[in-house]
């Protein structure tokens, strides 16, 4: 065939797509069944969250930004009071911090099998999917007790946090922690044993470890590559100097590998809150923080359980910040998709964009798009206002 | 029978087309119950599948732009027909077939291909890129199983020595059961007729992550209703042929419940035991193992016979 | 290499009570620390404000009605409240609270979600004076 074929055949997945249960775009341009390209289009649930924080204060932004996300709120909250306390020059005691680190292991645990059961949704796997959302019911009913909250559970203020976990409570984790790895044990055992799953995983979407360090991937997407990447270990934060984990890696960077790995952190993380259960020290768990921040700016990193997040705040010494950015996992780890999404089968597609745990809604922001030949797409109100009445003509 | 009732009233009972509807619609509800209880969920309840029909029936059918209207409407009946004659000759609860003759095991299975078809056509039809994509799928799927299935039902066929379903009943009823005498054959049937149903793991041309609902997408309504119907009634007409070429045939309506149900049972089982495949790993497994497994198998009962018949 | 790993539990699935909660006939009780509805303990307030101040969702107002007698009367917009209780960890002389039982706050009309908190002579004057017309609500700060 000399001429090449005009007429592409694209797929679009999304905005509204059974596979997606946020909305994004993709489209995947296909032959027959092989996928020849992909690209992402992101931003149909931006909600402004950075610049509504330059309007309420310090404590109320708090809670904002715990609702960047709906699964890993904490991790949220964390990163914006870690990175407001070290601009007020404020120390956490060490048993709030250990706390925090609780609660995120917590919700590591509750995000990655919530993970799971959509990737093997996404696999047309119904009953892995149901089971493991099942016991996934354990750690919220425990996140719901030891915070009072099933999802947003809001155990971070300023210089310190609300709750405190009592023997009764620990006794009452440390139960449902050995439950919860014997689950992850057969689970386990069904991903890297059960042949029709791994017909689905085992050498998909392999993702070299030069490529994802190119990409920028982060989080389990790239340490299944081998990349060495965990902010708990490379800089530890909050608790996490007290209570250090091991990193999980992962040499082979196909989708079998990201569940290796995500279910291998789930063993780590059992293993770290049964050891802070142990050896938390009893002390206060709140700090006096004042109400006006001096002025500075500050990067805060945390390691989110879909890879790092990274804040930048600004304060103008007022008791409202300046500027606040978010950046987070998600948005790193598109690249990687449209990278190795070519050669492969249509059928892959929900899988492979499942294999990075997407999170639509904490990606969502305003992208400048610059490029050579035309000129920037900025717009003032006016002229979008006027550009909206003329396209609606 | 000969009674002489009022049409109607023969419309209700067996084999009449509203009878096995419902039987079909309560079949669904077998299923999607005994596959939520395999996930450990509740189930819905037994008049859900009825509800959705007739809320399905009720509804505006809308037919969208570039399709070739007469086929678009024409389709689900013709799916649905060709379940419903297929059922005509084949026995069930019990009762004798409504028509039978030799070598009417043929012309049910051509009937039963007829829905596949269908729904082929009816996903090449619309301009959607899922139901094209379905479309190919579906039909992809459809040649690659019609073979082993065939070859499954052939062999009791063949020890039968009759191509005629009611006759192999009887056979089957007195002999030995079929699943031991050619256990591969059992399960080349049972995974095939999970395949021509378009059961999970083997639901590729419809699954719901990748292309929405496959070939369907665009059918709403009245068509879509149809095509459901049909699709339970070929479930119905798939179990009953496996329970009678190999679970030892159906001679009174307790047999024949107790038989489908366990069928059932196994057949849920496997659904909600495995991933779905990836279209290439369906037609991979079918032919690489189911055709093979058939073949064996068949060729195992010609040469049995074979022998059978030097020896005597 | 296996097939069918999941068989152990699918059997065990089928002979076990399904996981799914019958929810309206059958709950659970609700842990301790579960943040449900605020209440108010009108006696101990002393107005300060703060609650009202850090709500991140405006979910509170303090309307003074004496403020050398500490008279208040919290009106609360449970359908405006995020349940985070920052109110509850600011206040320091323990008049909030957020309730463990009340916690189906589902409704069909808007005035569920609007609650009066305050003694009872205090709510009657308020909602008096707002029946008034020309006179304008007390300021809330
Ligand atoms: S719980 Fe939070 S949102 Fe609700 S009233 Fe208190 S501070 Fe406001
Ligand atoms: S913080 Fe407590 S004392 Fe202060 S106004 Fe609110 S309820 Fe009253």
């Amino acid at each position: 065939m000399t001429e090449a074929k005009k007429e592409k055949f694209i797929v679009p997945i999304g905005p509204q797509h059974p596979a997606l249960k946020e909305p994004g775009n993709f489209e995947f341009t296909v032959d027959g069944e092989i996928v020849t390209d992909a690209a992402v289009r992101l931003g149909f649930v931006h909600r402004g969250i950075e610049k509504a924080c330059e309007n309420r204060n310090y404590t109320q932004d708090l809670y904002l930004l715990e609702r960047v996300c709906g699964i890993c709120s904490h991790v949220h909250a964390t990163a914006f009071v870690l990175g407001v306390e070290k601009l007020a020059g404020v120390q956490a005691p060490p048993r709030a911090e250990a706390i925090r680190v609780l609660a995120a292991e917590l919700e590591r645990i509750h995000s990655h099998l919530l993970w799971f059961g959509v990737a093997a949704h996404e696999a047309g796997f119904d009953t892995l999917f149901m089971y493991t959302w099942r016991d996934r019911e354990v750690v919220m009913d425990i996140l719901e007790t030891l915070s009072g909250s099933r999802v947003h559970y809001s155990v971070n203020i300023l210089g310190g946090v609300k709750i405190d976990v009592d023997q009764k409570l620990s006794d009452l984790i440390k139960k449902d922690m050995d439950f919860l790895e014997e689950r992850t044990e057969y689970y386990m055992k069904v991903v890297t044993t059960d042949d029709t799953f791994l017909g689905r995983t085992r050498g998909i979407g392999t993702l070299s470890k030069d490529r994802a360090k190119l990409l920028g991937a982060v989080g389990p997407t790239a340490r299944a590559s081998g990349v060495k990447r965990d902010i708990r270990v490379n800089a530890p934060y909050s608790g996490y100097k007290e209570f250090p984990v091991k990193m999980v890696i992962d040499q082979t960077g196909d989708l079998e590998a990201r569940f290796v790995v995500r279910l291998k952190e789930l063993y780590e993380s059992y293993r770290l809150i049964r050891e802070i259960l142990e050896k938390i020290q009893p002390g206060e768990i709140t700090t006096r923080i004042k109400r006006k921040i001096p002025e500075g700016e500050v990067i805060s990193r945390v390691e989110a359980p879909r890879g790092e997040l990274f804040y930048y705040i600004k304060s103008n010494g007022t008791e409202m910040p300046d500027r606040v950015k978010v950046r987070t996992p998600s948005l790193c780890n598109w690249g990687t998709i449209t990278d190795v999404a070519v050669g492969h089968k249509l059928a892959d597609m929900p899988m492979l964009l499942a294999g990075i745990d997407p999170c639509f809604s904490c990606n969502d922001r305003m992208v400048e798009i610059r490029s050579d030949s035309q000129p920037s797409q900025m717009m003032n109100w006016d002229g979008l206002r006027k550009y909206g009445i003329e396209y609606y003509r | 029978m000969n009674l002489s009732l009022h049409p109607l009233i023969l419309l209700l009972i067996f084999p009449g087309g509203l009878f096995l509807m419902n039987i079909g619609l309560l079949y669904e509800w077998a299923d999607r119950k005994l596959v939520a209880r395999f996930q450990s969920r509740v189930g819905p309840r037994w008049f859900q599948p009825f509800a959705d029909t007739i809320k399905l029936l009720a509804k505006e059918e809308i037919i969208p732009n570039g399709v070739h209207k007469i086929m678009f409407l024409a389709l689900p009946i013709i799916a649905l027909t060709g379940a419903l004659t297929a059922a005509q000759y084949i026995p069930m609860f019990g009762f004798e077939a409504s028509f039978s003759f030799e070598g009417d095991l043929i012309v049910v299975l051509y009937m039963l291909s007829m829905m596949t078809l269908s729904i082929g056509l009816a996903g090449a039809n619309t301009l959607s890129r899922f139901t094209i994509i379905g479309a190919t799928r579906a039909l992809t799927q459809m040649f690659s199983y019609e073979a082993p299935f065939l070859l499954a039902l052939l062999s009791p066929a063949i020890a039968a020595g009759t191509w005629n379903i009611g006759k192999i009943n009887t056979f089957t009823g007195e002999n030995i059961w079929l699943i031991l005498a050619q256990p591969i054959g059992f399960i080349v049937a049972v995974v095939g007729l999970m395949g021509k149903l378009e059961l999970p793991p083997f639901d590729a041309p419809e699954a719901e992550t990748e292309i929405v609902a496959g070939a369907l997408t665009e059918y709403s309504g009245r068509g879509l209703a149809l095509f459901h119907i049909g699709k339970n009634v070929e479930l119905v007409i798939g179990l009953t042929l496996v329970v009678i070429f190999y679970l030892g045939g159906i001679a009174n309506p307790i047999e024949f419940i107790l038989k489908s149900a366990g069928l059932f049972l196994v057949v849920t089982a496997l659904q909600s035991m495995f991933a779905r495949l990836r279209i290439d790993q369906t037609v991979g497994l079918w032919w690489r193992l189911g055709a093979l497994m058939g073949l064996l198998q068949l060729l195992a009962i010609i040469f049995g016979r074979y022998l059978g018949e030097i020896l005597r | 290499m296996a097939i069918g790993v999941l068989f152990g539990d699918l059997v065990k699935a089928l002979f076990t009570k399904p996981a799914t909660q019958n929810y309206p006939f059958t709950k659970t009780i609700a842990p301790e620390r579960l943040r449900g509805k605020l209440v108010y303990d009108p006696e101990k307030c002393v107005g300060c404000m703060l609650c009202m101040k850090d709500c991140p969702s405006n979910a509170i107002e303090l309307l003074t009605v004496d403020k050398i007698n500490k008279k208040f009367v919290m009106r609360y917009h449970p359908d405006r409240c995020v349940f985070c209780a920052q109110c509850v960890q600011l206040c320091r002389f323990n008049c909030l609270n957020m309730s463990n039982s009340l916690w189906e706050m589902a409704s069909t009309t808007k005035e569920a979600f609007e609650v009066y908190y305050g003694r009872e002579e205090d709510i009657a004057f308020l909602l008096e004076r707002a029946a008034q017309p020309g006179i304008n609500e007390p300021p809330c700060e």
